[in-house]
């Protein structure tokens, strides 16, 4: 259960993430973005994912028929790290790339993949995740938001909450109750649904996040009529076609690397100042960083290699190891320096700090909190 | 202990909780305060609590005052109360008068301002409530020593800034500014003592909005229902509430016994730990409460922030964890021959001489 494979990266993969490090400094250094802590959730920058989306490097690994590059899920993480470390906004197609895109080439039909992976590959077309509502939040299978068979479509009524990046969103996945509750399986009568987030009777309405900003928001349902085409999968089908695509979700490097420009630029004070003391501390924050790493992109490797079987376990535990170990940086970096964490810093350090502050206790939430999480490994340990 | 305490801290209660509500508390983050509140407060006499009568005072005792300060730190209250309260303190503690109006300090930095024919220049970063308020009690260097001193902020140039909490933080600046009192020059053991209570005073604060916290969350978990229960029959969130009213007794037990300690002066480094220890009742304290509200307690809408982001902003002013364990570890290098449990029980062991 714990035997993960190790990754040796290839010539061809070393060559492309230094390809990739210097194209994002040399975007730094023109000021096309500003470095950020968490810029996977809270950096939306519609004109950096069409500028990445250019260089082909949204929906890396799709086919090349949708206008993908075939390549290998390493490849993708390696691109991903690089974005990560470098602090680079790319919260606008983040979930279209990691979710959406996966999600319609193994269950939805010709026709949807013609229609949204181009778009998507080229940074143009952004999809929210709409799973989470008032009453249903680790109890995901409760949800109340329901379809209506209509003649040729669905009729949606309800509400989803906490929809990151809905307002800059073309579409919604939606998880939707298509049929009631049959009194046993609250997992059966789910269904997921493609939703124009500028259709008829959809509102959003953003909720301020506690630093003031706005990336999540209400979304409201009334009377919306989503066509049959827009139905991902099986009808009924929506639990397990969610479950399938978990292990992407919890197990890649933004699971580690949320607060990693704040590590970064705490090893540059430390070494600013020559505090050995400090940097030795600081190496303990770098060991564990690793020791993550290690677990997670041989996570990466077994969904290279089919094997879904083994995934779930390791996939928990990166997110439940790796999220708290990101939350822990801005309280152990305080210890080593001075610090007086403002949103508008001029000092890089305090802006991180206050970036990383404020962000960290959605880490563990966002995505299942840890306390769902322990209960997956807990009870996948014992049944295995 | 003074026997207004109760009475005192019953009436201070009462008017916090009728008149600070979310609404109130956020408008600090639109550059506005809580005059009416002051007003309030000041009406009653409790901006005056331990204040010597010759200088108009109300009564009451510093173990007074500080538990009124914890309460303005329980409600988040968005009045320049402690800072205000504190200033004068210094003042009468150096001999000088209190302050009419609004005050507000700094004490770190001493390097910061020169004193030279009774006229103050130098800029001080991070002053607590400076554009709100019109006094300013600061410590200053002249060629004779460091002194405390007074003066009208009127003269200042005046930068705002905010901590994270979007609290008044700005940065103030004279240039040949002519103060209102100079007290005599200070020893270090003197300052060391402004510098400890001005720690006690963030304390008191502190104490209240962890202890706000406590109450935020155990009560959401008896509200918020997940898999058809409330969220406090999971054993994972029963551990953080234990987790939680640990800590919250820890701070609790800590802020009376240095009241205790500053009261009967015996304080024997109470301070000092109850500040190093702090350092993790506030990690612990934001992090599991946030955990526990999930989703809603990262808005901006629900009140928990409004304590949380206080504490994550107050534990980086003034005297902070690092200054108390430098404090210590000089001590313990100094009582190099005692047994460490001599040391601990010494109580004439003081930094403060009240
Ligand atoms: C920044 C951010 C972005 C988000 N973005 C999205 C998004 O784009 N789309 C979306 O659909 N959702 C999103 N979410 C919502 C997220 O998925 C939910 O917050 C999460 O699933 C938890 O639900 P909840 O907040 O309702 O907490 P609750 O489920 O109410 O949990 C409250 C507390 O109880 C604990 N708890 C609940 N059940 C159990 C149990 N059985 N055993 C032990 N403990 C338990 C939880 O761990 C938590 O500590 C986002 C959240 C955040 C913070």
């Amino acid at each position: 259960m714990f035997q993960l494979p190790t990754v040796q990266f290839t010539k061809e993969q070393e060559q492309f993430r230094l390809e990739v490090r210097a194209f994002l400094q040399e975007e730094i250094a023109k000021g096309t973005f500003i470095p950020k802590c968490d810029s996977w959730l809270s950096g939306d920058d519609p004109s950096f994912s069409r500028l990445i989306g250019q260089k082909g490097w949204i929906g890396i690994t799709w086919p090349k028929k949708y206008g993908g590059q075939e390549r290998s899920t390493i490849d993708r993480y390696i691109l991903t790290e690089e974005f990560l470390a470098s602090g680079a906004p790319v919260a606008a197609h983040w979930f279209a790339d990691r979710q959406t895109g996966p999600l319609l080439l193994r269950y939805g039909t010709e026709e949807q993949r013609e229609l949204f992976l181009p778009q998507i590959i080229k940074g143009d077309c952004y999809f929210g995740i709409g799973l989470s509502e008032p009453n249903s939040g680790s109890d995901l299978a409760s949800v109340s938001t329901r379809a209506e068979k209509v003649e040729g479509g669905w009729l949606v009524n309800g509400q989803k909450i906490w929809t990151s990046n809905a307002h800059i969103c073309n579409y919604m996945v939606t998880l939707v109750r298509t049929s009631p509750f049959d009194g046993k399986s609250k997992h059966a009568g789910l269904s997921q649904l493609i939703v124009d987030l500028h259709a008829d009777g959809i509102t959003i309405v953003p909720i301020k996040f506690l630093t003031g900003e706005s990336h999540y928001n209400e979304v409201f349902f009334d009377n919306v009529f989503v066509p049959d085409n827009m139905v991902v999968g099986e009808i009924g089908n929506g639990w397990t076609q969610g479950l399938a695509e978990l292990a992407y979700e919890r197990s890649g490097p933004e699971r580690i690397l949320s607060t990693f420009p704040l590590i970064d630029e705490l090893i540059q004070e430390l070494k600013r100042q020559n505090n050995s003391e400090g940097l030795k501390q600081a190496s303990k924050v770098v060991s564990r960083l690793w020791a993550l790493r290690n677990l997670s992109i041989g996570v990466a490797q077994l969904l290279e290699s089919g094997d879904s079987e083994n995934v779930a376990i390791p996939a928990a535990l990166v997110k439940a190891l790796g999220t708290k170990f990101e939350q822990s940086i801005p309280e152990i970096t305080r210890l080593l320096v001075q610090t007086y964490p403002t949103l508008d810093a001029t000092r890089k350090i305090d802006r991180f700090m206050a970036e990383s502050i404020l962000h960290a206790p959605g880490f563990t939430i966002r995505g299942g909190t840890s306390e769902v999480l322990y209960g997956v490994v807990a009870k996948g340990v014992v049944t295995q | 202990m003074s026997e207004m305490k109760d009475m005192i801290l019953d009436v201070v209660e009462r008017m916090l909780k009728e008149n600070v509500d979310k609404d109130l508390v956020d408008i600090i983050e639109q550059g506005k305060w809580a005059s009416n509140l002051w007003g309030l407060l000041e009406e009653n006499g409790m901006t005056m609590v331990a204040t010597s009568e010759a200088n108009g005072g109300a009564g009451g005792d510093l173990e007074d005052l500080l538990n009124i300060v914890r309460l303005t730190g329980k409600y988040a209250a968005p009045i320049p109360f402690s800072e205000t309260t504190f200033a004068n303190y210094l003042l009468e503690q150096t001999n000088l008068h209190v302050a009419n109006g609004l005050a507000t300090y700094m004490l770190s930095n001493t390097q910061a301002f020169v004193l030279e024919d009774g006229k103050l220049s130098g800029e001080a970063i991070h002053v607590p409530w400076a554009r709100h308020t019109k006094h300013f009690v600061t410590l200053a260097n002249s060629v004779d020593g460091i002194h405390l001193v007074e003066i009208d902020l009127g003269q200042a140039e005046i930068t705002h800034y905010a901590n994270l909490a979007g609290e008044p933080r700005d940065t103030v600046k004279f240039q040949n500014a002519i103060v209102s009192q100079v007290s005599a020059t200070l020893s270090f053991d003197e300052i060391g003592t402004m510098t400890t209570l001005e720690t006690a005073f963030q304390l008191a604060s502190m104490t209240g909005a962890i202890d706000k916290i406590n109450d935020l969350t155990v009560q959401y978990t008896k509200e918020r229902e997940q898999f058809g229960r409330p969220i406090h029959r999971f054993q994972l969130v029963q551990q953080h509430i234990v987790n939680l009213a640990g800590e919250t007794a820890i701070a609790l037990a800590a802020f009376n016994n240095i009241t205790d300690a500053l009261l009967n002066n015996h304080q024997n480094n109470e301070v000092a730990y109850a500040r190093i220890r702090f350092e993790e009742a506030i990690q612990a304290v934001a992090t599991i409460s946030h955990q526990v509200h999930a989703a809603i307690g990262t808005t901006h809408e629900h009140a928990l922030n409004q304590y949380t982001r206080r504490l994550w902003a107050w534990r980086d002013e003034g005297a902070n964890t690092s200054y108390w364990t430098d404090v210590v570890a000089t001590q313990l290098l100094e009582n190099s021959g005692d047994r460490l449990w001599d040391y601990l029980t010494d109580t004439k062991n003081t930094v403060i001489k009240l």
